[in-house]
């Protein structure tokens, strides 16, 4: 099995740490993972804004550098469903087909290909899961509030392995963190109060962490909570899956 | 004023925002708790779709059905372009009974048409009959919901507008007191209307009949006791047998308030003996709507508002924000197909987190129309030059991967080395109430190529 | 062209190519629940309440019993003409009504899964009398309750009702802060008596 890790442009240059805890957890797992050089973005930025035309050249990037993989793995549901969902704008080549059947957020596919539940990993600590939306919506990666059907947690299966850590229940289950890309900046205050809102949920039931599936969210949050000076931290799910015992 | 700005302005209020935001997030939750209780929902709901995907696929043989049926049971049926033509046939009808008092239950169709203030110029009297339609016509506002039209309004709010205009006691906003204030004067009304307008929530095909869903009684009080009854609805209300109201009244309240099914379902088929019942069928941009593949599925909606409880953003802007007929999610993806220019803004109130389209009883893809929108109105109206531009330099530099890695170098440079006061200055916005991340001295990329080498 | 032909001959023109109608599928929704418990649960969550009665005797003493006040009174039910103050042959308009404090109507088809029943021009005398009355009582057979409202519809298919409502619970508003008031413009309470 050949693995490409795509590593979103803003952890590659702002959350370092996100894409070497993916890269170590999966290699732990024995996975073979390559990190294709020439990658950059998914090109959602520019096509959530309304600009998917000027994402024509990083779509083509994207397919060039991952159409040699088995799968492509990538710590952020919302790239991977950019990707399955929005790349309908370039021809539909073989490999652009094969790029948007075989590309998978991380806890996808270390549940459903890798199914494995238990990583091994170690992390004492009261964590909140905040649902990024793109990952459980649109990837469907747990159940959905909104609909009737049996419940379920990708994230949330990983996580229960984990030694030590404690889940604790939000008061809203999976409400928007108010990041939406652009949205952050054209929406200011809508878009913080969302934030707020969502923080102090977890610091109601408990947490002293919040987790998720996507840096953009968690940056977010970190950048509210940091500024409010609140007793939290901010750690991407990889990052909890690769805290190994010692 | 663009959606965002709006939004702005509500927010000043933190407290405000929370109570307006507790009280539909307890619609949304009740609306769960009982679709939670329906074994099979999610079938009910592609039923949903496809009933009215089915529909819209042959929408001129089923409105041609229903004008035959309603003729047959009696019922007078016109039909209108647009707005303007509505409330002509609307007066038109109104004129040849002479009729100088007027109560309407809930329309969103008349609303849209603007027809209070057209019947009003020619000094008819109109009186919204539904109670939060009620409060926001003595207060002079539209709706801000369309299943709650006063769900802004605070209760000592409605106490003010109650005494300064029906001449009630304080109460400290008692809602059963109010309630009951406002039942004796709408009683009134009632009793001397001379006509009476309502809404339609659904107009079955193979039965020439029309539904009205009401909680409060006050279409039926209006429709029984005044001698003219009009009906308006858009094209779209149609559904093609009256057995597939089973699958519609089972959907309807659940979504919105999460009744089981709301207190009145009235089936309208034949005049009252001695009375006159019109339907009068408006396009009014519908049609327009129905030739866009993209969008036409917007034409499902049954005005449940259960996208407008879920949203995260209209719960905390308010419908007012959204300066459109329809708020929220579903407004947003209606009202651009009338005025792009108008309501550019809105389909860019949202995250795209997608719970209005799970929310939606018919299934409509209300966040993928919303990302469509996007995708428009870039191209036909005019945007910003800056944003313009960055989004042209971003397309260039992330389909060049060694630009792209030197432009990181430098903006991970500066958010270790710039003060935190020039970081936050006010071009950035992000910066306002947020921090942004320290920026690593090395990127992904760099930490990667050196564990390579070491190998 | 007529707005008529304008609006259809656009519609012809824009819509989308034939989608077939889905089928319904009864055996999806089937849940088991118990008919009369599961209509009793909804009548009383929509605002109602649920009593037996043995007979439409039993039906006006245990009402008179529960509104003693009440002085304006009426029933369409077989063999109570003793209940009823009014004549409505004697009524010239509806909005004589007003002050009816009692009505008393047949049902013959109820909903286990929302506790509606449906009334029918033929069992109403006058179309606005449920909605007027303050208190509304309703009398249905414990055999006529259907479990969703598919099956409701299915009855009702052949039925050549003029006007006919699904009624569950009293009349109600919730159009100041979300605070449910019972009694909003119709009926201040309803009573469902099953025979």
């Amino acid at each position: 099995m050949k693995v490409g890790l795509f590593i979103p442009c803003y952890i590659n240059q702002l959350y370092p740490q996100v894409g070497k805890a993916t890269i170590e957890l999966l290699e732990r797992l024995q996975v073979e993972v390559i990190y294709p050089s020439g990658q950059t973005c998914c090109g959602q930025p520019m096509a959530n804004s309304g600009y998917e035309y000027e994402s024509v050249g990083t779509c083509n990037n994207f397919v060039e550098n991952f159409k040699g993989f088995d799968y492509i793995v990538t710590p952020s549901g919302s790239c991977a469903y950019h990707v399955k969902k929005h790349y309908d704008i370039i021809p539909q080549t073989d490999a652009v087909t094969k790029v948007r059947n075989t590309i998978y957020e991380l806890c996808d596919f270390l549940v459903n290909v890798l199914e494995v539940k238990n990583v091994g990993a170690r992390f004492p600590y009261k964590v909140g899961i905040h649902k990024s939306c793109h990952g459980l919506r649109g990837l469907r990666l747990g159940s959905c509030s909104e609909k009737v059907t049996e419940p379920y947690s990708h994230i949330g299966t990983l996580l229960k392995e984990v030694l030590g850590t404690e889940i604790i229940e939000l008061s809203r289950k999976d409400e928007c963190c108010g990041f939406g890309g652009t949205f952050a900046v054209t929406e200011e205050a809508i878009s913080v109060k969302m934030g707020k809102d969502r923080i102090q949920d977890h610091l109601n039931n408990g947490a002293e962490v919040i987790t998720a599936t996507d840096t953009s969210c968690l940056m977010h949050l970190e950048g509210l909570v940091t500024r409010n000076k609140q007793p939290l931290k901010i750690r991407h799910i990889a990052e909890i899956l690769n805290s190994v015992v010692d | 004023m663009s959606h965002s700005k709006a939004a702005t302005i509500f927010n000043k209020d933190e407290n405000k925002v929370n109570w307006h935001d507790k009280a539909l997030w307890f619609v949304r939750h009740k609306r769960d708790k009982s679709v939670h209780t329906v074994k099979g929902w999610e079938e009910l709901r592609n039923l949903g779709h496809g009933i009215k995907a089915h529909t819209l696929s042959n929408l001129d043989n089923y409105l041609i059905q229903f004008e035959e049926n309603a003729k047959k049971n009696g019922v007078q049926v016109h039909w209108a372009v647009d707005g303007e033509e509505h409330n002509k046939i609307v007066h038109q009808i109104l004129k040849a009974h002479q009729a100088k008092k007027v109560v309407k239950s809930k329309s969103m169709l008349t609303e849209e048409c603007h027809l209070n203030p057209y019947l009003e110029a020619d000094g008819i009297e109109v009186i919204d009959s539904d109670l939060g339609e009620r409060i926001v016509q003595l207060a002079k506002e539209p709706p801000s919901h369309i299943v709650l039209p006063a769900i802004h309004k605070t209760k000592e709010e409605v106490d003010a507008l109650f005494q300064e205009h029906l001449g009630t006691k304080p109460c400290n906003g008692d809602p059963q007191y109010l309630t009951g204030e406002a039942r004796k004067h709408l009683r009134e009304k009632f009793i001397q209307a001379d006509a009476a307008i309502t809404g339609v929530n659904f107009a079955i095909a193979d039965t020439g009949g029309i539904v009205v869903c009401t909680n409060e009684g006050n279409a039926d009080m209006g429709a029984h006791l005044a001698p003219v009854h009009i009906a308006c609805m858009g094209v779209e209300k149609l559904i093609p047998k009256q057995t597939h109201l089973g699958v519609f009244l089972r959907l309807l309240a659940r979504s919105a308030t999460g009744q089981h099914i709301t207190t009145y379902s009235s089936h309208f088929k034949k005049p009252l003996k001695g009375s006159e019942m019109h339907i009068v069928i408006v396009d009014n941009g519908r049609t327009e709507q129905l030739s866009r593949p993209d969008f036409r599925a917007s034409l499902h909606c049954i005005r449940c508002g259960a996208c407008m409880n879920t949203c995260p953003i209209y719960r905390r802007s308010g419908g007012h924000s959204y300066d459109a007929t329809i708020p929220g999610p579903i407004g947003s993806i209606l009202s651009p197909g009338k005025d792009l220019k108008k309501h550019s803004s809105l389909p860019f109130a949202s995250t795209l987190c997608g719970s209005c389209s799970d929310v939606c009883p018919v299934k409509i893809d209300i966040h993928s129309q919303l990302y469509k929108w996007r995708q428009l109105i870039t191209k036909e109206t005019p945007q910003p030059i800056i944003k313009k531009t960055s989004m042209k330099m971003m397309g260039n530099l992330f389909s060049k991967p060694l630009q792209f890695e030197k432009v990181g170098k430098v903006a991970r440079w500066s958010l270790r080395n710039l003060p935190k006061g020039v970081i936050n200055s006010k071009p950035n916005v992000w910066g306002k109430e947020r921090d942004l991340p320290l920026g690593p001295t090395e990127s992904f990329d760099e930490w990667y190529k050196k564990r390579k080498k070491n190998e | 062209m007529s707005s008529r032909d304008h609006i259809l001959s656009r519609i012809k023109a824009h819509k989308p190519e034939f989608i077939e109608e889905p089928v319904i599928t009864l055996e999806l929704f089937m849940d088991w629940k118990h008919v009369k418990t599961e209509f009793t649960m909804k009548v009383e969550i929509a605002g109602g309440q649920v009593f037996e009665a043995t007979s439409n005797q039993n039906v006006t003493e245990q009402v008179s019993a529960m509104f003693p006040e009440s002085k304006v009174n009426f029933s369409t039910l077989k063999g109570t003409d003793g209940f009823n103050t009014i004549n409505l042959d004697a009524i010239n308009k509806p909005h004589d009504l007003e002050d009816l404090d009692i009505l008393i109507l047949e049902s013959g088809l109820g909903v286990a899964e929302n506790g509606a029943v449906w009334i029918k021009d033929s069992q109403l005398p006058m179309r606005v009398l449920p909605f007027i009355t303050k208190h509304l009582v309703v009398v249905l057979r414990k055999d006529a309750i259907v479990t969703f409202m598919h099956q409701a519809y299915r009855k009702l298919s052949c039925d050549q009702t003029d006007f006919g409502v699904f009624i569950s619970g009293p009349s109600k508003t919730a159009d100041i802060e979300q605070s449910l008031v019972i009694g909003a413009h119709g009926a201040l309470s309803m009573s469902v008596f099953l025979v």
